[in-house]
């Protein structure tokens, strides 16, 4: 009797994984399409890349040259571990800062001092090694991260702040707003090289450009825009250097058009998003005395969040992957202050034709642009509020 | 029924087997089409008995030109309505039913950088249009058909009187030295970098002439950036010189200070060479005095001389139909080009893009080298002359051209500019070496006229060095 149901029990187990097989096998089989196409349009490429960035391959394809091609970009490994480890220790400091000796009396103050202590040793770290990199590596592509990161921090908040209160004023009811939504959304969806052209006009730096009409309007004297290699803050008189000098007058135009041309999709999503907040969430809030302001910044933001959080994470691996509207607005006189990485990358490759050397920089961005996200997801999700 | 089956299945096989042994079969049905081939042979057959030595058979004789081919160029507009119909003229003429498609491909640097990714696969198209830097940057990789093999064919060549009718220059242009005097091109038209004045301006400033000297230059320009022209339009600043930032500039610039920015003979760029210096050196002090400004929009310095607002321009005699344009839609004025003020002899910056075969099969090469040969014809060229208003590239052509000459003056005199001319390197890695963001020719000129205190030496001595740099790199890939 034992032995029949344990006869039993193995058909049932075998046909439970003859089952498991056979659905296993279905569900790959109903994958494999999409896996095809992401294999041999992604993965394939970036493995190609790498297998490319090995190599001294010019036009024709060289000799093996191992991490030659990565050696040039930082100068070193030595350099690269200084700046990992400094990222390690800010990494940790916020760890140390928020989380460390809770369980002693007063261990937040120490965690805090001692917080501080790792934050400026990895800092220390980070920027000895970007300058020992900048020092014995590839200074034009440093820099172009440089100009990226400017590019980034210049639009990306700009953009969100923008499409979160431009949606706000469409929410409420006012005439006309669809034409509004309309209109905010055109620039997006508009080909950039197309409105690249015009903001190129814009920002001439001819005295009777539109640009420099309108701030003629309030005294000020004719700027050179597209033209301008300077960092802004020094054109204002305030004459820092190196990273703190801030971005050139030509890439703060290039920014305005990033800005211009992403706020309205931004606004579109941002309204979606306010379209799932309760109403009764607005209306309890009303009747307890809640002002507008109240409202927006108590129940609109915190509920707005994971949409926030969506449309930054986005919109800064859009920007470190920025192109065609750059290399619209660029001219040679603005020099590298608007060289960011993809144009330096893109000008290696078809300009330089060191395919090599272009795909090893390519590699870099794509693990920076994986770093940033994943540091973003870790320092922003925690912030999320699904409701 | 059933039993039918496996009797059906065996005829099925038999006739599939059949059908493979028989392949040899579409061959008497492809020989009409490759029936040119053997009328033409008996008729060359007498030939090695007749004059063995003096003679060679031609070694293109047993192969068939393709009958479809494709032909990537830049042309747009009229230029390329009338290439279009040279085309089609080919296509419907040519004995050997050669089909050729034209394909408007982008831009110059658009053909460079598609041509750059598919060397050496079958996606190349079989003609396509290429400067000589372009070129020798395909040919790293060994990609491009050498004409050296074709072009004193006794059978599909030219001939000797045809050779010494194109222009030596513009014949000798496409000869690559760096790759054993390969001919990796041919020249269709050509155009030259000239200086285009307001005449009617010159006059009211009280001159009666372009200027022929840099001095003469920088006083006339100067003048006027103070002396506005009478029929200005526009509310645009009346200026002497607007620069384009462009290599083709500091190249045109230093060939009229009697210099040049590439070294042939020992294949080293020269860009800190005197003449680069003291050109570079004027233009800095031109915008230094407020006599010359900055192009600041795509063809801005076209719209500012037609509009009477710009004294002189440099640029393209390809651009004359638009200047002409410009002018009459303005201010409408008398002007003309002349040549770039000089030091010594005038100096002209030749350029061009000439069109080169990619190495594919000897019958598609063949087809396609045939195309260049009608492209390039005195009846042909004439036509896509008059039409592209580029210069033709045979001296015969000039004689078809005598009416065209008196309707266009301008056109005849930078035409007889021509003996002046000089040309920018044609070697690899030239398109990086003119810049755009990694401080090349370009980065350093809109350096030095930018700010007056720019050391003009120094900026050039750091980018020669990188050129070099950047040509060494290029070579070191050359097949040996």
């Amino acid at each position: 009797m034992l032995e029949a149901t344990t006869a039993e029990k193995d058909v049932k187990r075998k046909g439970l994984h003859y089952l498991n097989i056979r659905e296993q096998l279905t569900g790959y089989l109903f994958i494999l399409p999409a896996f095809l196409i992401i294999f041999i349009f992604g993965l394939f490429p970036i493995a190609y890349s790498i297998y490319m960035s090995l190599f001294d391959w010019g036009i024709v394809k060289g000799k093996f040259v191992a991490d030659k091609n990565y050696i040039m970009i930082f100068g070193s490994w030595k350099n690269l571990l200084i700046i990992l480890v400094g990222v390690g220790l800010l990494i940790a400091a916020e760890w140390v800062w928020k989380k460390a000796f809770r369980s002693n009396k007063n261990g937040e103050m120490i965690a805090k001092l001692l917080g501080a202590v790792v934050l400026l040793a990895g800092g220390g770290l980070f920027v000895t090694g970007w300058m020992q990199m900048a020092e014995s590596g590839n200074a034009q592509f440093l820099n172009s991260l440089i100009v990226t990161l400017y590019y980034a921090l210049g639009t990306v908040p700009a953009e969100i702040i923008l499409g979160m209160v431009l949606a706000y004023i469409l929410y409420q009811e006012i005439v006309g707003k669809e034409i509004f939504r309309m209109l905010y959304f055109l620039p997006y969806v508009t080909p950039s090289v197309t409105t690249a052209v015009v903001f190129q006009i814009i920002f001439s730096s001819r005295d009777t450009s539109l640009a420099n009409r309108l701030i003629g309007w309030f005294g000020a004297d004719p700027l050179k825009w597209r033209f301008e290699p300077k960092p802004f803050l020094n054109l204002l008189g305030i004459n820092l250097k190196g990273f703190l000098a801030g971005p050139s007058l030509a890439l703060i135009s290039i920014m305005l058009y990033g800005i211009w041309s992403f706020v309205g999709y931004n606004t579109v999503i941002f309204l979606a998003g306010l379209g799932n907040i309760p109403k009764e969430t607005y209306e309890a809030a009303e009747i307890d005395g809640a002002s507008k302001w109240d409202m927006f910044k108590n129940i609109t933001m915190p509920l707005l969040s994971p949409v926030t959080f969506y449309l930054t994470l986005i919109a800064f691996i859009g920007t470190f992957k920025a192109f065609n509207h750059i290399y619209v607005m660029r001219t040679p006189s603005a020099g590298v202050s608007v060289v960011t990485a993809s144009l330096m990358i893109f000008d290696r490759f078809y300009k330089a034709n060191q395919y090599g050397v272009a795909t090893a920089q390519a590699i870099v961005l794509f693990l920076i642009i994986l770093g940033l996200t994943f540091a973003q997801n870790k320092l922003m999700s925690d912030k999320v509020f699904y409701g | 029924m059933k039993k039918f089956v496996p009797i059906f299945a065996i005829i099925l096989i038999a006739a599939m087997v059949l059908g493979a042994c028989a392949t040899p079969a579409p061959a008497p049905t492809e020989a009409p089409t490759e029936a040119p081939a053997p009328t033409e042979a008996p008729a060359e057959e007498p030939k090695p008995t007749e004059a063995p030595a003096e003679e060679p058979a031609s070694v293109w004789a047993d192969v068939t030109p393709a009958k479809n081919i494709v032909f990537w160029h830049q042309h747009t507009k009229a230029r390329e309505e009338a290439l279009k119909a040279i085309v089609d003229e080919f296509n419907a003429t040519n004995e050997w039913g050669i089909t050729v498609e034209p394909v408007l491909a982008g831009s110059y640097s658009e053909i460079f950088n598609k041509v750059n990714a598919m060397l050496n696969t079958p996606e190349m198209p079989d003609v396509f249009v290429g400067y000589q830097n372009q070129v020798a940057t395909y040919q790293l990789a060994d990609a491009v058909f050498d004409m050296n093999t074709v072009i004193d064919d006794p059978q599909y060549g030219l001939s000797a009187d045809d050779q010494a009718d194109f222009i030596p220059a513009f014949f000798k242009q496409d000869v690559f030295p760096l790759y054993d005097n390969q001919r990796l091109a041919l020249a269709p038209n050509r155009s030259m970098e000239v200086m285009y004045y307001n005449m009617d301006w010159l006059k009211e400033l009280g001159y009666d002439a372009p200027p022929a000297t840099p001095e003469e230059f920088r006083e006339m320009a100067c003048k006027a950036a103070e002396t506005p022209f009478s029929g200005k339009k526009g509310d645009a600043k009346s200026v002497g010189y607007e620069l384009s930032i462009d290599t083709s500039r500091l190249a045109s610039w230093t060939f009229a200070f009697g210099g040049d920015i590439y070294d042939s003979a020992t294949n080293q760029y020269t860009l800190n060479s005197p003449a680069a210096v003291e050109a570079m050196t004027f233009i800095q002090g031109l915008f230094k005095d407020g006599c010359a400004s900055l192009v600041t929009e795509a063809y801005g310095d076209q719209t500012d001389f037609g509009n009477g607002s710009l004294l002189f321009a440099v640029g393209s005699s390809s651009g004359l139909t638009f200047y002409e344009s410009v002018v009459k839609e303005g201010a409408g004025f008398e002007w003309s080009v002349a040549p770039l003020p000089h030091t010594g002899e005038p100096a002209q910056n030749i350029y061009g893009a000439s069109v080169s075969i990619a190495k594919t099969t000897p019958e598609r090469e063949l087809a396609a080298w045939l195309f260049i040969k009608y492209y390039t014809s005195p009846d042909v060229q004439a036509k896509w002359a008059e039409a592209s208003q580029y210069f033709p590239v045979r001296t015969s052509v000039a004689e078809k051209m005598a009416g065209f000459f008196d309707a266009h003056p301008s056109y005849k005199t930078a035409w007889e500019l021509l003996k002046y001319g000089k040309f920018e390197p044609g070697v690899p890695g030239y398109d990086f070496v003119r810049g755009n963001g990694v401080d090349g020719v370009n980065e350093i000129m809109a350096k030095i006229v930018d700010d007056p205190t720019v050391d003009v030496k120094a900026e050039l001595d750091g980018l020669n060095e990188r050129a070099n740099q950047i040509l060494a790199d290029q070579l070191a890939t050359i097949k040996k």
